[in-house]
């Protein structure tokens, strides 16, 4: 196992776990719940597999789902950002989506800004579509996708400057 | 099958996709009762609107037999009218008796000559004989003029040659209906002397004193009438129930007893 796989597995684990057990239970005015493990499928090298990143959602997003007991709104919301990533890096980055760290460095900070609120809206929008399943709350679904796209936003941008740095 | 599997391997994203997608809705479905009423409910409205889609196909496709069934229990309705009529006027039983239903389509008609005549399906073959009066549901037709083996003629009440007793519903006045071959919504009622009262709208019916038709069979409701006559008689046009220009089923009646009445005559 060479030593970048051994820190993907930590760097997963641990936002997982930070996701399970804190941004879980943040519930802030009884609207946010930053969805943070979305830095995973944000940062995934375009490099590795397009199929194991839609694998990988499936499994974050089933996890995400027994513990918040959502039923699978976050498996799908999840697993379609990775289905849809490529085509939103290619989107963001142009002709620059090959390069390596395009999601953190190397890029103007405009696509990175676009690339990481593409796929939170997205994300949001679908997740809170399939809670209240409900065409008469689109008002309520909007409102509930705002407030904690810019909420996981900022926390996201925030972790991924972080990494960057070191 | 290489190039199968190739596009199968080329859209390997989408189908993974589309299969997760698949797995999640169905743990929607079952677990959550929220998504289970709505789901359950969509598809509910789905599933009915195709139903009412295909129901209406199925029904246009039934509709000849569906007719012919509609014509049957009408068949039957009007033998119940028959015996209510008679049981209320007091008649013999005999006379009830002496009556029964046919039904037959039309194959033939037209209005627009002067002596108009009806082909139907049914002949000899199919209990229909001379002289026998046909209706309908909303009134008086024509009489069956000539019959082979599997068809008869009717002579229509558009037919200048024909002449129906007729009376007024209300007042009982005893007339006869005739066509002027003009207006095939309009014929004449004669012989209803100026002393009787009649206004408009007033419904005509058979009278019975004839070998076709039972008394009370509509044949249509005084559209206008003339009182100026010299001759001491209205000038009356009554507008026709039927409408012959879209006939399509009729009735025939059969009046057994019509020969003895003849014998009798004749004697």
């Amino acid at each position: 196992m060479t030593r970048e796989s051994i820190r993907n597995i930590v760097f997963y684990t641990t936002i997982l776990v930070s996701q399970l057990l804190i941004f879980n239970h943040f519930n802030l005015f009884n609207v946010i719940t930053p969805s943070v493990y979305l830095i995973i499928f944000i940062l995934y090298k375009i490099s590795y597999n397009n199929t194991s990143l839609i694998f990988l959602g499936f499994i974050t997003g089933l996890i995400i789902d027994l513990a918040m007991q959502t039923y699978g709104c976050h498996t799908f919301a999840t697993i379609t950002i990775c289905y849809l990533r490529e085509r939103i890096e290619k989107n963001s980055f142009g002709v620059n989506a090959n390069l390596p760290s395009a999601m953190i460095k190397g890029t103007k900070m405009i696509n990175r800004l676009s690339f990481f609120m593409l796929i939170i809206v997205i994300h949001s929008l679908i997740y809170y579509s399939l809670v209240f399943f409900n065409l008469e709350l689109i008002g309520r679904i909007f409102y509930y996708s705002l407030i904690n796209s810019i909420v996981t936003f900022i926390i996201v941008w925030v972790l991924s400057q972080l990494i960057s740095n070191n | 099958m290489q190039s199968i599997i190739n596009s199968i391997l080329k859209n390997r994203n989408l189908i993974i996709y589309a299969t997760l997608s698949l797995i999640t809705f169905n743990s929607l479905y079952t677990n959550s009762s929220v998504h289970y009423n709505a789901i359950g409910k969509t598809g509910a409205h789905f599933s009915g609107k195709t139903s009412i889609f295909s129901s209406y196909i199925n029904s246009y496709f039934n509709l000849r037999d569906k007719n012919q069934i509609l014509i049957e229990e009408n068949l039957e309705l009007k033998k119940i009218q028959y015996k209510y009529n008679y049981d209320t006027q007091n008649l013999e039983s005999k006379s009830l008796e002496s009556k029964s239903l046919n039904t037959a389509n039309i194959i033939l008609n037209s209005i627009n000559k002067s002596k108009n005549i009806i082909v139907i399906d049914k002949g000899i073959s199919g209990g229909i004989n001379e002289e026998m009066g046909v209706i309908t549901s909303m009134g008086v037709v024509g009489i069956i003029k000539s019959v082979t083996k599997n068809y008869a003629s009717i002579i229509s009440l558009l037919n200048t040659d024909l002449k129906v007793n007729a009376i007024l519903k209300n007042s009982s006045t005893i007339g006869s209906i005739t066509w002027d071959g003009l207006n095939s919504k309009n014929v004449k009622l004669n012989d209803i002397p100026l002393s009787s009262s009649l206004k408009i709208g007033d419904t005509v019916v058979t009278g019975g004193m004839s070998f076709y038709f039972p008394k009370g069979i509509p044949i249509g409701s005084i559209s206008n009438y003339d009182n100026n006559s010299l001759e001491g008689y209205y000038d009356i046009d009554v507008e026709v129930f039927n409408d012959f220009s879209s006939l399509s089923n009729v009735y025939i009646l059969e009046r057994t007893d019509n020969e003895e009445i003849k014998t009798l005559l004749n004697d």
